[in-house]
């Protein structure tokens, strides 16, 4: 296992941040942590990059001691953090290549601008960069050490969609070279595609640990029933439909949750047509349980709040 | 390249990519010494104003009127009485000289002959300067008169191997400023890359603190020294202030100084959070020291309860040491005094930077 963490506890003050968690990530491994803010994510995520120290427990990266030999594994992990306003006044193909002298071993960074697709923007200084720009600048200062761990912290957030699947490319590349990737995001889909295991968290506790796939079978075996409507029915009449496992209303967006779909969807159009509401339900379709509805289901929290 | 090497250019490039700190680096000390320059050597030739009423047109008269045309602070302006006090009163002149209508028949009867001399006493420096420079007069041209023999004259020697003017007691001072200025501002990147969190990101690579602080440093060092360097150069060429003394020595206490305020400024600024709030702790020290220390004027214009504070900061020392070594101005203290006053101060600091700088 190239990481293991042991009973891993850290405290601010009173509130614990991280409550006595345990994990393993294989190597070649895309691992995804999931949670919502303040649920210990970070704080994890820190204590076994070497930025933090933890309370107690116990942290082995590639084999080594994270509070014993810090320099060893720092030469071998590449740490991507949010907010990058690095160092305004250079060029990106100077930060990266100060970045790369920090390092015994490096990839060339012309190869880096390569990847991330920054080579066009190579002489512009950092301040004038865009907000993707930046982001992907962020994770190739992260690879520029070809490192055996890569530790990616929300890396598509600001994104548009092009620039999001050409850095999924890029971990899914990584991956093939038997690399590791501990990715944290707040896009569900991201954590379906990319991850083998999630690892959703929550005040400070590893709730849940599985495949994309497993997580929802074992949390989730029913199906959503959606629609918009104006002036969403009360839940406890919604709950009155048979075969509903569960109902949540967002502003205007109903989910209803069923075990036997033609069952719950029959009754509930009968019951919008008697309540007169038949013509007021819009973009009405069922989809398949998302590992967003299992964190929904676990945290209560949707993620992006 | 190493890392070490790599953050120094990376600093170099930002800094010559920013033209604030590139100005307030290299053109601000030079402008300071153009204007203080051009200010203080307007004193080497003053002149005053000086009204003359002369009332006897006899041969004594007119000598001794002659005699004050001629001396060179003077302006004379020969007028009538009550109009030259007017002038006196609204400050156009400086002192009226009266030389009265029977000076040459009292003089030949053998009477003393009064001068008179109008001033205005709130004028403290002007009047003791033209009373006195009178007083020469009268007192040579009664020698003439009565044809008394020389037999005391007093010589001036001074003790300098050349005279030294305002402009070469303030060039050192202009020095030991902008090395005061360049060091204490030495944390302020420091400060600045942790509240944006640049040394966290830092701290996730395997780079020491030490060389981040070290080569910080070395960035502040080679910038003491260009800046020192074109000061001398500026220094020389417009106002032809030589560096009497040791190359070295200037070196090194351009070094020594730079190192002890950057240290100084560490420790000011090792719990400021933000950058603005790093800047008001760093001018709090900075003024008082600036006109405590004497690099501008005298110590001896300090009232005595200050002189204590004069006594600890260490810019008084700076300054003492680039000015007996620059222009062999008078020492306060010895050179090796003022040396190990600056790495006393240097060794103190940094041990308080190391306890308490903070890093997150």
């Amino acid at each position: 296992m190239i990481i293991e963490v042991e009973h891993l506890v850290k405290h601010y003050g009173l509130v614990k941040a991280v409550d006595d968690i345990s994990f393993q990530v294989g190597r070649g491994e895309i691992f995804g942590m999931l949670g919502p803010n303040g649920a210990g994510k970070t704080t994890t995520v820190e204590i076994i990059e070497g930025l933090r120290t933890a309370d107690s427990g116990r942290v082995s990266v590639m084999g080594l001691d994270i509070s014993k030999s810090p320099d060893s594994i720092k030469q071998k992990i590449g740490i991507q953090l949010q907010a990058p306003s690095l160092l305004p006044l250079l060029t990106v193909e100077e930060i990266l290549h100060t970045f790369a002298g920090f390092y015994k071993r490096h990839l060339p960074v012309e190869g880096v601008l390569e990847l991330l697709a920054l080579k066009e923007s190579r002489k512009v200084l950092v301040k004038n960069l865009s907000g993707g720009q930046q982001q992907r600048l962020s994770v190739a200062m992260s690879l520029v050490n070809d490192p055996e761990i890569a530790f990616l912290d929300e890396p598509t957030t600001g994104l548009d969609p092009q620039a999001r699947r050409g850095l999924w490319s890029v971990i899914q590349d990584m991956q093939s070279k038997g690399k590791t990737v501990f990715l944290t995001t707040h896009y569900m889909e991201e954590a379906e595609r990319l991850c083998g295991r999630v690892a959703i968290m929550d005040n400070g506790k590893i709730i849940a640990l599985d495949t994309p796939h497993d997580l929802i079978k074992n949390y989730f075996e029913e199906k959503a029933i959606e629609f918009e409507i104006e002036h969403p029915p009360s839940k406890d009449a919604l709950r009155n439909l048979p075969a509903t496992t569960n109902i949540v209303i967002d502003g205007t967006d109903v989910v209803i949750y069923s075990d036997d779909i033609p069952d719950t969807m029959s009754a509930l159009l009968k019951y919008a047509e008697t309540e007169g509401l038949a013509g007021q339900l819009k973009d009405l379709h069922v989809r398949e349980a998302t590992l967003e509805d299992v964190f929904l289901k676990l945290t209560g929290r949707r993620i992006r709040e | 390249m190493s890392a070490f090497n790599r953050l120094l250019v990376a600093d170099f490039k930002q800094f010559f990519r920013d033209r604030t700190a590139v100005f307030f680096t290299f053109a601000f000390p030079i402008l300071f010494m153009v204007i203080f320059g051009f200010v203080f050597s307007g004193g080497d030739n003053v002149s005053y104003d000086i009204g003359l009423v002369n009332n006897d047109e006899s041969q004594v008269g007119v000598a001794i009127s002659q005699a004050v045309n001629q001396v060179t602070i003077f302006k004379v302006t020969e007028g009538e009485l009550n109009d030259s006090l007017d002038m006196l009163r609204d400050g156009r002149f400086r002192a009226v000289v009266v030389i009265p209508a029977d000076i040459q028949s009292k003089i030949s009867q053998g009477e003393p002959a009064d001068i008179a001399v109008y001033y205005d006493p709130s004028q403290t420096t002007s009047s003791q300067v033209i009373l006195s420079v009178l007083r020469e007069l009268i007192n040579e041209t009664n020698r003439q008169l009565t044809q008394a023999p020389v037999l005391l004259q007093l010589a001036g020697q001074s003790i300098q191997t050349r005279e030294l003017s305002n402009i070469d007691y303030l060039v050192p001072g202009i020095l030991a400023m902008s090395v005061l200025f360049l060091g204490l501002f030495g944390a302020v990147p420091l400060v600045q890359w942790r509240e944006k969190q640049v040394l966290k990101r830092f701290g996730a690579t395997p780079i020491h603190r030490s060389t981040i602080v070290s080569s910080q440093v070395a960035y502040r060092l080679a910038l003491a020294v260009v800046q020192a360097l074109i000061i001398i150069l500026v220094a020389y060429f417009i106002f032809h202030v030589q560096v009497v003394g040791s190359w070295l020595v200037m070196l090194g206490l351009v070094v020594l100084g730079t190192l002890t305020f950057v240290s100084i400024g560490y420790v000011a600024v090792s719990r400021a959070r933000t950058v603005e709030g790093a800047m008001p702790i760093i001018q709090l020290i900075q003024f008082p020291m600036l006109f405590l220390s004497g690099i501008f004027f005298p110590v001896d214009f300090i009232p005595g309860f200050m002189r204590p504070i004069v006594t600890a900061v260490p810019l008084t020392y700076l300054g003492d040491a680039l000015r007996q070594t620059m222009v062999n101005a008078t020492p306060l203290h010895s050179l090796a005094i003022d040396m190990a006053v600056l790495a006393g101060w240097l060794v103190v600091c940094m041990a308080l930077a190391i306890r308490f700088f903070r890093w997150e």
